[in-house]
């Protein structure tokens, strides 16, 4: 963790990289976060790159300077000390650390990267859910709540006084089948008695033909 | 020893930036190359720490009170590395090594006297302050007795440790995975001290974060750890007497929690408020046990918040800004947690409201990272 408004010694390729801004306050501007981290990041890069060259260019004055030294006091020829192997080996050591740093650095890297984009996705994809769920929510809302407006306004749900008059006409009705049903069990006892006297005068007649003549072949069959 | 002296013999190295303590490694793993097994692969961010602790060292030397404390603490730290007091002399030689190298012709036999001057008596304070803690062990081995995510990204888990580990409330512990060794990374205790001495700890995961990963995702229960000795000073100031805030954002309400534990064992607790804040709600992940404590005690207030979610019932909006609109912050002691954007936006907010600083209390883990 950096403590970017608490730190100690020079700025580092790694400290420029790995430090963290405060938010802006609320309702003040402040800039992308992550345009800010990529911008770090660059920095970072480039101040590695232009530190490593600078030290390499001051070994190469050194040893210039050392070879112009040796030059003007020993007859043009370079003399080795011991030390310098032993600092030849840590330039190479620290090359090779530096090249492990960067594997390291590239690592982290990538997985902050796949990490973020997993998270944004799944933020994404709840914030997708989210909104779907509201939104069936509020249909299933909406819909129930019409078919209560429908129950309440609707001619189903008769008001007292509509009441009061429906009863009424079911009242005047209920009279009316009375008296209709009445006419017609009295129409049709009548219809009934006409058949039954129509039966007895036809019996009588049949009875009163029998007795003078009994009928023909042909008069039967017509 | 000449202070100044080496002062600008340091500002005039310091300039070469990094290449320094790249120098410095190099020569010291050539001389000693058992010693390279006690640091990470990546040593990008070890390089800052020493050049941040060599700054630090050279900017207060003449103020030895000060540094006494600083480096009492790191000599303490390093024991958990297996540090010994033969590893002082090889990094003895190797500094100034790397002082002479970058130096040239400056390197005078005076400002090499000054430097081995200096570095004797930093290397006696450390080696001392370690002594002196040999009563205590030099990390604390640590089993996982409970684990679970109570968010996608966060994780709260319990540790029994073999021999136990006093910590004030508030205090952090720094933490290596068997799974990811010589990572070592600071957590906050999350509870006060118990009978039973197990300690619980609040683990946010941070994208490509080397141990976060690991503690989220791959600790189970029956998982290792190796804990060093408790650091930090973001404490409960118990003899102030005044009502307390507290500002928590995320798992930095871990120390926040340990205290108001602290607090809730008192004869005569004073009132306390805790802003909690998160993203969305999903990152309120410790909220129901908040709000089971604030239910069976009547001096606590907790106020949840959340920035990230429109719709949200409670309060909405970055933390500083919610806790600035409350006016709970008002004569009162504050304690702020949380991730280090918060904190300096906190900071800000409570300097523009005219709280004074000293009020504020925030963790400086600046110094005590390994």
């Amino acid at each position: 963790m950096t403590v970017s408004y608490r730190r100690h010694g020079p700025l580092s390729p790694e400290a420029v990289r790995s430090t963290t801004f405060a938010m802006s306050r609320f309702g003040r501007r402040g800039c992308d976060e992550e345009d800010v981290r990529v911008f770090c990041d660059q920095v970072g890069s480039e101040l590695a790159v232009l530190l490593s060259e600078k030290n390499s260019l001051r070994e190469e004055v050194n040893r210039l300077r050392k070879r112009m030294n040796g030059a003007d006091g020993k007859g043009g020829l370079l003399t080795y000390r011991p030390e310098d192997g032993h600092v030849q080996a840590v330039q190479i050591l620290s090359r090779a650390q530096q090249t492990a740093d960067r594997y390291v650095a590239d690592a982290q890297q990538y997985s902050h990267d796949l990490a973020k984009d997993a998270r944004r996705h799944r933020d994404q994809v709840l914030a997708e859910a989210h909104s779907n769920a509201k939104r069936v929510l509020e249909e299933v809302h909406q819909r129930a709540s019409q078919a209560a407006t429908d129950a309440l306004d609707g001619p189903d749900l008769p008001t007292v006084s509509k009441r009061q008059e429906l009863q009424a006409e079911l009242a005047y009705l209920r009279t009316y089948s009375d008296v209709y049903r009445t006419h017609l069990r009295a129409y049709l006892d009548a219809l009934l008695r006409n058949v039954d006297e129509w039966e007895k005068a036809e019996k009588s007649s049949v009875a009163l033909i029998r007795t003078e003549r009994p009928p023909r072949p042909s008069e039967l069959d017509l | 020893m000449d202070a100044q002296r080496l002062k600008d013999s340091f500002a005039r190295v310091a300039e070469y930036g990094d290449a320094v303590p790249l120098f410095f490694y190099s020569d010291l793993f050539l001389r000693h190359p058992e010693a390279r097994d006690l640091f990470p692969v990546s040593m990008a961010a070890q390089r800052d720490r020493l050049v941040s602790a060599l700054a630090r060292i050279v900017s207060d030397v003449d103020n030895v009170d000060y540094l006494s404390v600083f480096l009492q603490s790191l000599g303490r730290d390093h024991r958990k590395f297996g540090t010994v007091a033969e590893h002082y002399v090889a990094v003895g030689t190797s500094l100034l090594a790397t002082l002479a190298h970058f130096s040239g012709d400056d390197w005078t036999p005076e400002v090499a006297a000054d430097w081995t001057a200096a570095y004797d008596l930093i290397a006696q304070v450390m080696i001392q302050a370690a002594k002196d803690d040999e009563h205590r062990p030099a990390f604390w081995e640590a089993t996982v007795i409970s684990h679970e995510m109570r968010a996608h990204d966060v994780a709260v888990f319990r540790v029994s440790t073999e021999q136990p580990l006093p910590y004030l409330p508030g205090q952090s512990v720094s933490m290596e995975f068997a799974g990811r060794p010589r990572v070592w990374r600071l957590y906050s205790v999350a509870n006060a001290p118990r009978g039973d001495g197990t300690l619980d700890f609040h683990v946010r995961l941070i994208d490509g974060g080397a141990l976060s990963m690991a503690l989220t995702r791959k600790l189970a229960v029956g998982s290792r750890l190796k804990l060093g000795p408790p650091v930090g000073a973001l404490t409960f100031d118990a003899a102030s007497g005044r009502d307390v805030l507290l500002v928590a954002g995320s798992t930095g309400l871990a120390p926040l929690k340990a205290i108001l534990e602290q607090i809730g064992g008192l004869p005569s607790p004073p009132q306390a408020h805790l802003f909690f804040g998160a993203r969305t709600t999903e990152g309120l992940y410790d909220l129901p046990a908040l709000e089971k404590m604030s239910a069976r005690s009547p001096w606590l207030t907790v106020v949840p918040a959340v920035s990230g979610e429109p719709g949200y019932l409670g309060e909405c909006g970055q933390l500083p800004d919610v806790v600035a609109r409350s006016h709970a912050w008002q004569r009162r002691d504050i304690y702020v947690s949380g991730p280090t954007s918060l904190v300096a936006a906190a900071i800000a907010s409570f300097a523009s409201l005219g709280v004074p600083a000293d009020e504020v209390h925030v963790e400086d883990f600046c110094w005590s990272e390994p």
